[in-house]
């Protein structure tokens, strides 16, 4: 690209109009990060100290939280991404309605997270809640607690965010699909390929760039998930739905211990970060 | 075949749908009518009471009141720092590819995850007395939404021909009057789009309205029916009929900008 030599004294013309951007950003980004580096290293008595990282080596909550946020991470990124695509490549196969069907399958993605929630606490309620009622209505006694049972609630929760952000994968997937040129496909047709063969050696390869990209996306959000556990067991019963973020929260708010709170979101920055190096790459191909 | 794919894109309607169908019937349903068995769905007695009850004089009023000012007022202080942004981004010259540089570290701080910045945020904003006030809510909210509109207005900025603001500034119009009169009619589209985006955002979000707002005056829509939740007894009727108020605006909105969602939803606007 350009290699002139910048002439001391240079101010770029664009300096000005994107100053005050920059600033803000410093103040409510760079500037937290920084506070919470300290916060970090900051121990008791105001002395430097490594002991809230230490400490996180041993915490058998936090190993416990870490845990449970890549299994509910993995878990509900399977479900998705697989029922993401067959909706996408079932939506793009049909002949008409396509824009309606489209729309309804939104939705769910498209609420106030505390509202998705909060149609699920209704739901899943054991007592009173449609899910078990209709389940008794059409023959089947279930004695199943869902987000209230220990063994199932981690699972329950996993539904949800199934349910609500399947749409994201869905969405991306069906933009990919639209944008894939019609000639190779055709091409493929023209040659006798099977359905499967252009799926596998068209379609596939064309699509690959929208997959990675709703994949990182999501495993960005996944891994910070707090909203809707928030609402619906607010991490219990007992930890069984805990995730970092949930324990982060609880560390600094409740128990108003901001230097191991600080400490443990550094984890969940290097675990976004992972992904956000992808995503950056995936988003500048476009 | 051709009925069964129509039959499979129908059962993925239903399931999308059906937890929001539920939600408005209980905001709708009389108390004893609510968890009856079997499970009413259809041609139960409608009442409004709980609409009323929630909002008319009751406290969502309130925090509806809160949620539109707040979203406003983000919406608009991210707009006037960001669009400038963008454009210089797009359209100036810059050494050693400044813009691009920028413009991912622009990027990369959309992507911080906001359990990491909302402690020192809190002890920031609790040293300046500004915990459980709108206006530090908005100000952390401006300031989620930037990356957003720099990253969403740089992209329309690109697509206008340059030689539109060129040809103006030659007729003796400034940079920044070619921008307002003669850039910013041609991207209105792309503007009200991540307009409504940002909105969104601000309507939706809930940790740092969690954190940053805990009094009655200051809460948001989603704090305070989270409030509700996390009782001991739960007002079923009023808080679905809150939840339904909360989400009607977004459906809304989103369906008006529904051209540019990929474009948007792959910046994460919706949600933080």
């Amino acid at each position: 690209m350009k290699t002139r030599r910048i002439p001391a004294g240079f101010v770029p013309e664009g300096l000005p109009w994107v100053a005050p951007s920059v600033t803000v950003l410093l103040a409510l980004s760079i500037y937290p990060l920084i506070f919470a580096v300290k916060l970090a290293l900051t121990g008791a008595g105001g002395a430097p100290t490594f002991a809230n990282f230490t400490r996180l080596a041993h915490d058998r909550v936090f190993g416990a939280a870490a845990a449970q946020t890549i299994l509910f991470t993995l878990g509900a990124l399977a479900f998705e991404f697989g029922v993401g695509l067959a909706l996408a490549l079932l939506i793009d196969s049909l002949a008409r309605a396509r824009s309606i069907f489209r729309a309804a399958i939104l939705v769910p993605m498209l609420l106030p997270p505390v509202v998705a929630a909060v149609c699920w606490r209704l739901i899943y309620n054991p007592q009173f809640g449609v899910l078990n009622g209709t389940l008794r209505r059409i023959g089947i006694h279930t004695s199943l607690t869902w987000t209230n049972g220990e063994s199932s609630a981690l699972a329950s929760v996993i539904g949800v965010d199934i349910w609500e952000w399947t749409p994201f994968i869905f969405l991306l997937l069906s933009a990919g699909l639209q944008a894939i040129p019609q000639e190779p496909l055709e091409a493929a047709r023209i040659d006798g390929a099977s359905a499967w063969q252009t799926f596998r050696d068209v379609t596939l390869p064309l699509l690959k760039p929208a997959m990675v990209l709703a994949v990182l996306l999501r495993a960005m959000d996944l891994v910070r998930i707090f909203d809707q556990i928030f609402i619906l067991t607010q991490g219990g019963p007992g930890t069984a739905t805990e995730t970092v973020s949930l324990y982060i929260y609880r560390t600094a708010f409740r128990f108003s211990n901001f230097g191991y709170a600080a400490a443990m979101s550094f984890v969940l920055l290097i675990a976004t970060m992972l992904f956000s190096r992808g995503v950056m790459k995936a988003m500048r191909a476009r | 075949m051709k009925a069964l794919r129509y039959l499979a894109a129908s059962v993925a309607v239903l399931i999308a749908l059906a937890p929001v169908y539920w939600l408005i019937t209980i905001s709708l349903k009389r108390e004893v009518d609510q968890f009856a068995y079997p499970p009413q769905w259809i041609g139960f007695h409608a009442t409004f009471a709980h609409y009323a009850e929630a909002f008319g004089g009751g406290s969502f009023a309130i925090y509806f009141l809160n949620s539109v000012a707040l979203a406003a007022m983000s919406t608009l202080a991210a707009l006037l720092i960001g669009v400038p942004a963008a454009y210089g981004l797009a359209r100036f010259e810059w050494p050693r590819r400044w813009d691009q540089r920028v413009g991912d570290w622009i990027l990369s701080t959309r992507m911080l995850p906001p359990i990491v910045t909302i402690v020192p945020l809190f002890l920031m904003l609790r040293g300046v007395g500004l915990i459980n006030s709108l206006a530090g809510l908005a100000i952390v909210y401006t300031g989620f939404n930037l990356p957003f509109v720099v990253w969403m207005m740089r992209g329309f900025f690109e697509e206008v021909p340059r030689e539109m603001e060129e040809a103006a500034m030659l007729d003796g119009e400034s940079r920044s009057g070619a921008l307002v009169r003669i850039v910013l009619p041609l991207v209105k589209p792309g503007l009200a789009a991540t307009a409504v985006f940002c909105l969104v955002f601000a309507w939706n979000e809930f940790l740092f309205a969690l954190i940053l707002t805990q009094t009655q005056a200051a809460m948001t829509l989603p704090v305070g029916i989270a409030s509700r939740v996390t009782q001991y007894e739960i007002q079923w009727g009023a808080m679905s009929a809150a939840g339904v108020v909360a989400m009607l605006p977004v459906l809304v909105f989103a369906s008006a900008a529904q051209k540019y969602l990929v474009r948007g939803l792959s910046l994460g606007a919706v949600k933080g």
